[in-house]
């Protein structure tokens, strides 16, 4: 006997069993004269076969091999739940502007229209939905809270778990080891929804414009078929790509906008100064005077730092040249690292000075007081949505609210005066509702 | 402009001086230089009996543990965290893209053993179906190779890597004899090719039936060790 609720909602492969869950589908397809995978909908090569002659799918291995042989099932999503009568017990404040955004988006919840939030870094976008999710919860709603970043979704889930202690809750990913449990609350990872189908009637996609999601046909296509047809979804940025900014310029996408820290002061401003051929520099072993004078003054005052550097690869290289320099005390973290989660935390606990790292460190992490240092900002890893990122590390507690941020360039590009642009921007706005320079 | 079969990301392959007075099609490396580096080769001093990289050349501890039950191995790669990542997606995830991989290094490596017929090491009903291909002919492109050993049918199929040391070396004999295979093999000398050696057991079996089918010589050739 197997547990049909597994099935709610999802399309699954089924080792046995199948009477109960009817015909399934072939988990890939012929059309035409090519091959698509029904799980994650993209087109197979010509040679993703098998020598027993099955076609197998590429794309969404990681998920467990799909092939011709394989079949998907499906069981419609029933909302078989009971929601508390009020399942909020978050017992923390929203800041007048934050209510006013929380009101705004349980509104259009309400109204059923699929929207933006668009609230600077450090703004608190998680707490503003709490408002609009729980009156969803109370509607028996199947809820699913998105992110592609993996450790986006490892920081949220016990903030929601807490925050909405009653309703039954399941968290996704893809090296976790506890089992898929029917629940009203899902907090996944993108990659997991591949696994949904007319699932959930709202999404929330936390960092929308994060990679791999804003770059990946596959993954906006997977929030698409989770999604009930009936259902809509709720975008979080701090910073929206084009396509989104075009979105809310032409009004077809409603927008709740807060461009003011939970604080209340302005963002910090980009810094920008420039580092004449520092690649060409760093090979021969040296780094811009300028730049080791900054990091010796904030080692002098106790100050800890992130340095950001375009890629794993100068990592090596970098920290080599800045323990010759005197400038001690921290050590260097990148995506395969596997101590990764350890060293956040050394700096967290103060137990390290600084951190060097590439763009993993971009988004979803706080550090109380921190000062932030790019090299090589002109970089094409450097996104300008990257950029604004990275300097909204800097100045996020109430206690420090100001935070230098620092951009080594060679050349002043138009990704990095976008980036400024942007920061200007929400700083014009949020000086209107009374944001103050810190 | 070449895709990576295994990270997927698109590279320029290098174009030697070599390649380039060769006067032929330029070879298409499918591995780009950073996955093709998260293989370590077996190079320099290795363990004359079963081709494990070590400081000196003397037979090692788990060849001497053999006795007198000798086979010749050679090895390719150390089997370390890149090739078990490699395995793992090939093998166990299924990936059969990824054959590729490794298909030129062992071309090269076959190319440099004596041997009259290449066996490769069968898997089983079950694998076949489940997995749909044998790992270990997916790597060769053309070679020819004789599929002589069958695995018997009553042989339980729980894999090998899913064992101790201890519960691997007492596994019974898994394979048997096609009904043809003494007319290819009888008088040749015979070439084993496995994925991985890890204690030998495997390839001692298929050997001892090797020889029961009147071969003058068999030698082994594996992925890793």
């Amino acid at each position: 006997m197997i547990d049909l609720s597994e099935y709610f909602g999802r399309r699954l492969s089924a080792a046995t069993g199948t009477s109960q869950l009817g015909m399934g589908m072939p988990a890939v397809q012929q059309v035409g004269a090519h091959y698509q995978c029904q799980r994650c909908q993209q087109w197979l090569a010509d040679t993703d076969q098998l020598p027993n002659g099955a076609w197998y799918c590429r794309q969404c291995l990681q998920l467990g091999r799909v092939t011709s042989q394989t079949k998907l099932y499906t069981i419609p999503e029933p909302n078989r739940f009971s929601p508390p009568e009020s399942p909020l017990t978050w017992t923390g404040e929203l800041s007048p502007d934050q209510q006013q955004a929380a009101e705004s988006i349980r509104q259009h919840v309400q109204l059923g229209q699929n929207q933006l939030l668009w609230a600077v870094t450090g703004a608190g976008k998680t707490e503003i939905v709490y408002p609009a999710l729980a009156w969803a919860v109370t509607q028996g709603w199947r809820i699913a809270w998105v992110s592609p970043r993996v450790d986006v979704c490892l920081e949220l889930a016990p903030r929601i778990r807490a925050a909405f202690a009653a309703v039954s809750q399941c968290l996704l990913y893809g090296e976790q080891s506890a089992p898929y449990q029917y629940s009203q609350l899902t907090v996944c990872t993108t990659h997991q929804l591949l696994r949904f189908d007319q699932a959930f009637d709202w999404i929330i996609v936390d960092e929308v414009d994060a990679f791999p999601l804003a770059t990946s046909p596959l993954l906006q296509l997977a929030i698409t078929r989770a999604e009930k047809s009936k259902g809509q979804h709720l975008y979080l940025t701090a910073t929206p790509g084009e396509k989104l900014q075009r979105q809310i310029r032409q009004r077809t996408l409603v927008t709740t906008y807060l461009p003011l820290r939970y604080h209340g002061y302005l963002l910090p401003q980009l810094r920008v100064r420039l580092a004449w051929r520092w690649r060409e520099r760093l090979h021969k072993g040296r780094l811009p005077r300028p730049l080791i004078r900054q990091l010796l003054a904030y080692l002098g005052k106790g100050q800890r730092f992130l340095l950001f550097v375009p890629h794993v690869r100068d990592l090596p290289e970098i920290m080599a040249e800045l323990g010759q320099q005197g400038v001690r005390g921290g050590v260097s973290v990148h995506a395969a690292d596997p101590e990764r989660t350890g060293k956040v935390q050394a700096l967290r606990d103060q137990k390290l000075s600084y951190l060097v790292t590439t763009t993993i460190l971009e988004r979803g992490v706080t550090f109380s007081n921190i000062a932030v240092v790019i090299l090589g900002g002109d970089d094409a890893v450097f996104s300008t949505a990257a950029l604004v990122q990275i300097a909204g590390r800097a100045g996020r507690s109430a206690d420090f609210p100001d935070g230098e941020v620092t951009c080594y360039v060679q050349t002043q590009t138009r990704v990095v005066r976008r980036a400024q642009a942007m920061i200007t921007r929400l700083n014009r706005q949020g000086k209107q509702r009374g944001g103050r320079r810190p | 402009m070449t895709r990576c079969v295994w990270c997927t990301r698109t590279f320029e392959p290098p174009v030697t001086l070599q390649d380039l007075l060769r006067w032929r099609p330029l070879p298409v490396p499918a591995l780009c230089s950073s996955c093709q580096e998260r293989f370590t080769p077996i190079t320099g001093a290795h363990c004359p009996a079963c081709g494990r990289q070590q400081a000196t050349t003397i037979r090692c501890h788990d060849c001497e543990r053999w006795g007198t039950e000798t086979l010749t191995n050679h090895a390719l790669f150390q089997y370390d965290a890149g090739m078990k990542a490699y395995m793992q997606q090939y093998k166990f995830q299924g990936d059969y893209a990824l054959r590729k991989a490794l298909q030129a290094p062992l071309y090269r490596a076959l190319a440099r053993q004596t041997y009259d017929v290449l066996v490769p090491i069968p898997v089983d009903q079950h694998t076949w179906l489940t997995r749909g291909f044998n790992q270990v002919t997916g790597w060769l492109r053309d070679q020819p190779f004789q599929q002589v050993l069958r695995v018997k049918a009553d042989h339980k199929s729980q894999p090998q890597s899913a064992k101790t040391r201890a519960e691997r070396l007492v596994t019974p004999q898994p394979f048997m004899l096609d009904a043809a295979a003494a007319k290819i093999i009888a008088n040749r000398r015979v070439l084993l090719l496995d994925d991985v050696y890890t204690t030998g057991r495997t390839l001692r079996h298929a050997a001892n039936q090797i020889y029961l089918g009147g071969a003058k010589a068999v030698t082994s050739l594996t992925l890793a060790r």
